[in-house]
């Protein structure tokens, strides 16, 4: 489980984050909207470590008695461009200490449609190649948090799809999933709740646990009706 | 935790000697200031044994900026630094990785400055120094690197901090090279009773080096804005 607490961020003198309270718990997949600079990249960062906040408390449960596991998929793609696909997964394999089978990275790179490229270096692969990749990294880690920004950019139709059916199956397993998304109706599927980042501040948009509940989820978004206290999923 | 450093180190060899010219422009940049070097003597004269490891180490260094500068590149090609930052493991790893990799890359260049060396600036290790030369060069090679692998780190992310990495290398770097020239020219032109003062003194920089840029290196290696 994630606990935040009154967490604020502020670049220089740009306030970013101020006094943002939410909860995510396993099992769970929340969409985080809000317009371009209002900082959801900058949650997610925070939540993955990657950037310290200005005040505030993030905590993170242990998941099944170790540390919690988090991918992250940002805008960029965390890919080697000079190494093939099957070496930047087998890369990040053992960075994670992942059981050290070869077999493991030729089936996920089959299930993200990557196999016939798995010795070409990644250089020469278009956005939508590499984001599908870079998602497959991401999966392959068998994370507890799974933290994404915008995945669906450069993907096409089939990968759309085989992402959010990847996204429900980690549910189904206990990840806690983190999506960021400007088309939150045509997401709203695969989500839990609708959080919405304005101000600086979270709103809850759908407080109800929706399960999946298409129409409630639309019915529900109202910026002007969300709490301005933050969330919990 | 070791698993991790031997895929650093792992990868870094990949991209940098198999699949790029990074190490090979590193050679050829040390070579040519050997080879420029030679030009500045006369028909039939030889430079003093001083100058000739002078030149040596001067060659190491300037290699070792490039390499460390590429070392570091990779990581900021796609953002691979944030995923670095995320894995299950003290920064210290990473820095030790580069090091060590760093350190074998230069000791590489090496095998081909020290035969440059004697065939364009005329002087040779004495073959019975041969286990001193090698261990200068090590103990040497670790001070260098290990500050080298910081500065590379601290020259990445913006332009005008690619600058800072040489700036500050020389001068950080004066003690530990000055007894790295003067075990080398003593190997050519005959050992001194105060070689072991310029070891200790090496040793004592590799220590300071180590201990200050292992700490150091997680300050320097933040992702925060």
């Amino acid at each position: 489980m994630i606990q935040i607490h009154n967490l604020a961020k502020q670049y220089g003198q740009r306030s970013v984050l101020k006094g943002v309270n939410a909860n995510f718990r396993p099992g769970t997949t929340t969409l985080l909207s809000g317009n371009n600079g209002s900082g959801k990249t900058t949650l997610l960062k925070l939540i993955a470590g990657l950037a310290k906040p200005t005040s505030g408390l993030i905590e993170i449960d242990e998941h099944q008695g170790e540390p919690a596991r988090i991918s992250y998929v940002a805008h960029q793609t965390f890919l080697y461009p000079s190494l093939t696909a099957f070496e930047n997964l087998a890369f990040w394999s053992k960075c994670y200490d992942l059981p050290d089978d070869g077999n493991q990275i030729y089936d996920i790179l089959e299930e993200f449609n990557l196999l016939p490229f798995a010795d070409t270096c990644t250089r020469s692969f278009s956005r939508g190649m590499s984001q599908r990749l870079n998602l497959a990294r991401a999966f392959m880690l068998n994370p507890s948090i799974l933290l994404l920004d915008e995945p669906f950019t450069g993907l096409d139709s089939p990968s759309q799809e085989l992402l959010r059916q990847k996204l429900l199956d980690v549910r189904e397993k206990g990840t806690c999933s983190i999506l960021i998304t400007h088309d939150i109706f045509h997401d709203a599927s695969l989500a839990d709740a609708v959080l919405r980042i304005e101000g600086g501040s979270l709103s809850d948009v759908s407080t109800e646990t929706l399960q999946g509940s298409h129409p409630n989820l639309i019915d529900q978004f109202n910026p002007k009706s969300s709490t301005p206290c933050g969330g919990s999923v | 935790m070791w698993r991790i450093c031997l895929a650093i180190i792992q990868k870094d060899c990949t991209i940098l000697l198999l699949r790029g010219s990074s190490v090979l422009h590193a050679i050829l940049l040390g070579l040519l200031l050997i080879f420029t070097f030679s030009f500045s003597l006369s028909p039939g004269d030889t430079l003093s044994c001083q100058t000739s490891a002078t030149i040596f180490w001067i060659s190491s260094l300037f290699c070792l900026i490039l390499l460390f500068n590429q070392l570091f590149a990779v990581e900021e090609t796609n953002g691979q630094r944030f995923a670095l930052s995320m894995l299950p493991s003290p920064p210290f790893l990473l820095w030790l990785a580069k090091t060590a990799t760093g350190l074998g890359l230069l000791l590489i260049s090496q095998l081909v400055f020290l035969p440059a060396c004697i065939v364009f600036l005329g002087h040779a290790p004495s073959p019975n120094t041969f286990l001193i030369t090698l261990a200068n060069i090590t103990i040497t090679d670790l001070g260098i690197c290990s500050l080298g692998s910081l500065l590379g780190a601290l020259a990445q992310g913006q332009a005008s901090k690619e600058s800072l990495l040489s700036i500050l290398l020389f001068p950080l770097l004066t003690p530990l090279l000055l007894a790295g020239i003067s075990i080398h020219s003593q190997c050519m032109e005959g050992l001194q009773e105060n070689i072991s003062q310029w070891f200790t003194l090496a040793t004592a920089f590799d220590c300071i080096f180590l201990a200050s840029t292992s700490y150091f290196f997680s300050f320097i290696y933040s992702d925060d804005e």
